[in-house]
């Protein structure tokens, strides 16, 4: 096994759908080990250690979930669910237990293909964190814990910049309503999603020159914020 | 509870013989009346046609009853001696069940008449449904259908852009695919109340950029223009049902103007609500269209191209989910060529 392509796991119960996955990933370079149920994909993550996981959320018997908590109790790999349309639960169910990003089905292969390396990415990136972080005209620097818009500095209160920097420090990933809240205010305001909001209003008119379309602080609709990358920042707010 | 509402139609009928027998009472101390049973045939009547059955054959029996308590020598006893009395009550008898089970039959005649139209017009809502999604539905299916097989038989010799194309169109027509069963399946989820608003403060513009990320693509060969004040207060929505409203207005601005053509999303304050206006520069509507285009399976005039385009569900959803929000839709064009204005009124709360 002299493979120096990265291994993704694909965990998905339809053997269409994983064929096409493996066929779209293979296309773009990357080797891929395939799973169709729960046992079967812990057992390849402990012995194959994949780069990345595709995990469908859709497994008979709510088994995505498992497989997810399971392999969070010893894993750090990056992990990419799907799930369907109109179950935003789902979604803040599998970032609350440590997804790194979702995609929608259905979808295209361009889609996943552009989540799969922006998570590949963080991951080399997170391992050596930059001390300072830029995003078009943001500059963070989480050192002196200094925050620059166009170069002149901004004022932000403690819990305004503790936000910011749980956004930063997950930068590209979405960090759900609930870890925000249980971060900043603790556990027991961990439900009070309209004081968040006005939260991120606050900061977002320090930071973004259009608060109502913001360019870096992102808003999940019902799931929570996501910092943009630089990479990221192309797409609409 | 149910025993009680059965109950009820005996209780009306007693009150009609009770109220005949009242004027009965007072009119025969002004004028004599040779036939009294005459007058109880109307409650009888009354009861059969609209309670039924059992309620006039119960207001038969009181009658009887109070006939010969009230008019019948000897008057106030229940006996009746008088043979010609006797006479009047047997044919009062005999006419009050005959015209019971007449106007009962009648009564119920009339029913299955109702219940007939109603069901015709869920047939109707049932057949145009299916004939919109079957259609909507076939067409994509037959180019998948028929454009994996060419592509299948082509194997490895088919000219590359020639598979690339067939890829495209299966890729193309999936998505169409895709979003026709979404909007079937929101509009049965209306339909079938399954869908309660969520209501919580949220920011407008998030809802706004979301259905904007949703319609990228659609909106892509467009030029977006978007003014939104930061300043507008939260208001109090369910996120996922006004994203989706938005959503699918942006889609039908994007189908029905020409590439290249402006689509405008403006928002602003006005008074105790906040009204989101979604403005094209397309093809436009005919006034008299103008209540119809937010109909379930209207889409527009076909010479106009707009049977081509969808399911005829976007705005039916699109109205149905602002209305759960407590807002209001409403369609606006200066005619036909000359652009459409989509106006959503959202209140603000206090």
């Amino acid at each position: 096994m002299s493979d120096a392509r990265a291994q993704v796991l694909v965990v998905d119960d339809e053997p269409q759908i994983r064929k096409f996955l493996r066929l779209g990933l293979e296309d773009s370079g990357f080797a891929v080990l395939e799973a169709a149920s729960a046992e079967a994909a812990l057992r390849a993550a402990v012995a194959a250690r994949p780069e990345l996981v595709v995990l469908d959320l859709g497994l008979p018997d709510r088994e995505g979930f498992e497989v997810l908590a399971r392999l969070r109790e010893w894993s750090r790999v990056p992990v990419i669910v799907l799930s369907v349309r109109s179950r935003e639960d789902e979604k803040v169910r599998a970032f609350d237990l440590g997804a790194d990003d979702y995609v929608v089905k259905p979808f295209g292969m361009p889609e996943l293909l552009a989540r799969v390396r922006a998570a590949l990415r963080r991951r080399i990136e997170s391992e050596a964190p930059e001390p300072v972080f830029r995003v078009g005209a943001l500059e963070v620097d989480l050192v002196r814990r200094v925050v620059r818009v166009s170069g002149a500095q901004v004022r932000l209160s403690p819990k305004q910049y503790r936000l910011l920097q749980i956004l930063v420090t997950n930068a590209g990933k979405v960090v759900t309503h609930r870890q925000l809240l249980s971060d900043i205010w603790g556990a027991a305001h961990r439900d009070d999603v309209q004081y968040l909001r006005v939260f991120v209003r606050k900061l977002r008119s320090r930071i973004e020159a259009d608060p109502a379309r913001p360019a870096y602080l992102q808003t999940e609709l019902g799931v929570g914020y996501r910092l943009r990358t630089p990479d990221q920042l192309d797409g609409p707010p | 509870m149910r025993g009680r509402l059965l109950l009820l139609p005996y209780l009306k009928s007693a009150l009609a013989v009770a109220a005949v027998g009242f004027a009965a009472h007072a009119l025969t101390r002004l004028v004599p009346l040779p036939h009294v049973s005459v007058l109880f045939v109307a409650a009888v009547i009354t009861s059969a046609a609209l309670w039924g059955l059992g309620p006039s054959l119960f207001a038969a029996g009181l009658s009887v009853g109070a006939g010969s308590y009230l008019f019948y020598s000897p008057i106030y006893s229940f006996h009746v001696t008088d043979p010609q009395d006797f006479a009047d009550l047997a044919v009062f008898i005999i006419v009050a069940v005959l015209t019971s089970r007449l106007a009962d039959g009648v009564r119920r005649q009339a029913r299955q008449i109702a219940d007939a139209r109603l069901k015709a017009q869920g047939e109707a809502l049932r057949e145009a449904l299916i004939n919109s999604v079957s259609h909507d539905l076939q067409t994509p299916l037959a180019a998948i259908l028929g454009s994996a097989s060419v592509l299948e038989t082509m194997g490895e010799h088919g000219a590359p852009r020639a598979r690339r194309e067939l890829a495209a169109t299966i890729r193309e027509e999936a998505e169409r695919l895709a979003s026709h069963i979404g909007n079937v399946l929101d509009l049965t989820r209306v339909r079938s109340g399954q869908i309660a608003p969520r209501l919580e403060l949220v920011e407008l513009s998030d809802i706004i950029n979301g259905a904007l990320r949703r319609k990228e693509k659609a909106l892509a060969g467009h030029t977006l223009h978007v003014d939104v004040p930061s300043g507008l207060p939260m208001l109090r929505l369910d996120l996922f049902l006004m994203e989706h409203a938005v959503a699918n207005v942006l889609d039908n601005a994007a189908k029905f103007s020409p590439a290249g053509s402006k689509v405008s999303v403006t928002a602003r304050r006005a008074g105790g609500d906040v009204v989101l206006e979604i403005a094209d520069e397309g093809r436009g509507i005919r006034p008299e269209e103008r209540d119809r285009v937010f109909e379930a399976f209207y889409r527009g005039s076909p010479q106009e191209g707009g049977a081509a385009a969808g399911s005829g569900l976007g705005l039916a959803i699109c109205r149905a989910f602002v209305e759960a929000n407590g807002g209001r839709a409403t369609f606006a064009s200066a005619g036909p060529g000359r652009g459409t204005r989509v106006q959503v009124r959202l209140p603000v709360s206090p």
